[in-house]
């Protein structure tokens, strides 16, 4: 602020930190993995185990987990078509704020239509969204039944769940694709290999 | 309880819950001995599995803190590869038992940017100086080598709270959706600045009871309403004066100042001295008692 003439303080403000230079701070780029799949397909363990390899290379990650942002961002949302929608629209939005802050943001969501999920591609920079399709059988997620949620689906005490009575709309065009080998879902370990190593030929682990 | 991502749901009434007293234990110490159960299937979905050899039926917690360090403290030294996440051991009758680390937790992001994430919410009148004072910390924490964010009312409006307009009910959704984003990022390990009006106590209130003690440092812009609305940066003032804008905040909407916030930076008619570098600099030194500007 300075005084000039009259004794008007005149405003002045340098730039803020602007994305750049927090990704030369962190040595990586910022951008979004949004693992997409039914329930019970792996989305986050192979979060957990992503976040965990990232770590282990000194970079910066965070998970916005579907379920943990339903306790507390989208509480007030439900599921309902366009409460869906909305949840997407923004975990996108928070997605796209970690981005820019630099760091790896890791979202693990159902986010069963494809509509959905072009729209948050569409909020980020052109190749900062890496959109990772955990292509497991109905079969193998219901058998897994993680949280219960397959049963009570077919005893029809919930209704619109993805994969029984309400559609998952595969991706037409993501940019990684994981699914069973011979037969066998691959460890967790290998499937975060992949990622990092598609993370790491696209220059995200670095800041060049 | 950074660490639960996602898991408080599934282990909720749990077998694990019954062991280890928490699930927050359990995830901590990172490792289950399993048996048979949809406990599996649900431990395999947060990153603990069994081997699909030989179960044993014992009960028996194992305590794999140290292993956890280990394998991690290895891991940064030599850029693991995810499969040696994975380690096979053997305790008592359990054979083969496998486990893998859980998600990486807010103490782990604090040490690796070597500061701990916090929010600092700067609340004032329009024109009060709330964007120059954050833009002003997050360049002198950044000088520091600190990764700060700063979420700005304005920016937010234009972006995940794009569908909010400016009645009552929406104001208090802006307010809460940028408190659980700027929790997030303080969860994050990032020190998140958040920079709106935000003129109702409650709100704010409500914001501070989203993050840890000691997390919400709440800074107030104590800078009277003459000299915000002779600045008036954004023209606001005066399309309110002239009734062209209604419900704005120090001309027909009310501002509740803090009774009880970590810091006020004030100015007065007649101190033309302090610059927002000197306040972003009183900030900065609040941060550092607080030891937030280390791990």
């Amino acid at each position: 602020m300075s005084a000039i003439g009259n004794g008007t303080n005149i405003f002045w403000h340098e730039c803020p930190v602007g994305k750049s230079e927090r990704q030369k701070l962190l040595d990586q780029k910022g951008c979004v993995v949004w693992i997409t799949g039914l329930s019970g397909s792996g989305k986050s363990t192979l979060a957990c185990s992503l976040s965990r390899e990232l770590h282990a290379k000194g970079k910066l990650s965070y998970v916005l987990d579907g379920d943990n942002l339903r306790h507390g961002l989208n509480k007030d949302l439900g599921f309902k078509f366009e409460d869906r929608t909305e949840n997407i629209r923004r975990v996108g939005e928070v997605a796209k704020l970690f981005a820019d802050a630099g760091l790896i943001c890791i979202a693990s969501l159902i986010s069963p239509y494809r509509k959905d999920r072009d729209a948050c591609r569409a909020m980020l920079p052109d190749l900062s969204f890496i959109e990772v399709y955990m292509n497991m059988p109905l079969e193998l997620c219901e058998e897994r039944d993680a949280k219960g949620l397959y049963k009570l689906a077919r005893a029809k005490k919930i209704k619109g769940f993805t994969g029984i009575d309400d559609p998952y709309e595969p991706p037409l065009n993501c940019e990684i694709e994981l699914s069973l080998q011979d037969g066998v879902c691959p460890p967790p370990g290998t499937m975060s290999g992949r990622v990092v190593t598609y993370l790491e030929e696209k220059g995200f682990l670095e800041d060049k | 309880m950074a660490s639960l991502q996602g898991a408080s749901s599934l282990f909720h009434g749990s077998l694990v819950e019954a062991v280890f007293g928490s699930p927050a234990l359990a995830l901590k110490i990172g490792f289950v001995s399993l048996f048979p159960s949809r406990l599996d299937a649900g431990c395999a979905s947060l990153g603990l599995s069994v081997d699909n050899g030989e179960r044993s039926s014992s009960l028996a917690p194992i305590r794999a803190v140290n292993e956890t360090r280990t394998a991690y403290i290895n891991g940064k030294a030599d850029g693991v590869q995810g499969e040696n996440l994975d380690q096979i051991s053997t305790v008592g009758n359990s054979t083969n038992i496998k486990w893998h680390q859980c998600s990486v937790g807010k103490l782990e992001r604090q040490e690796l940017l070597q500061q701990k994430g916090c929010v600092i919410w700067i609340t004032g009148l329009s024109g009060s100086g709330k964007s120059t004072v954050a833009c002003a910390l997050s360049r002198a924490l950044h000088a520091r080598g600190k990764l700060t964010y700063v979420l700005d009312g304005d920016n937010v409006r234009h972006g995940l709270n794009c569908d909010l307009s400016f009645k009552a009910e929406d104001r208090a959704e802006n307010i809460r959706r940028i408190g659980e984003v700027a929790k997030l990022f303080s969860d994050a390990g990032v020190i998140c600045i958040a920079s709106l009006i935000s003129p109702y106590r409650k709100d704010r209130a409500d914001c501070r009871a989203l993050l840890p003690e000691g997390d919400f440092i709440e800074v107030f812009m104590d800078v009277p309403l003459k000299i915000c609305e002779g600045r008036d940066p954004k023209g606001l003032y005066k399309l309110a004066r002239s009734g062209k804008i209604k419900g704005f905040t120090g001309v027909d909407d009310p501002y509740e100042p803090p009774l009880k916030c970590e810091m006020v930076l004030k100015q007065t008619e007649d101190d033309c001295t302090t610059t927002p570098y000197d306040m972003a600099e009183q900030v900065v030194s609040y941060l550092e008692e607080k030891g937030y500007l280390h791990a």
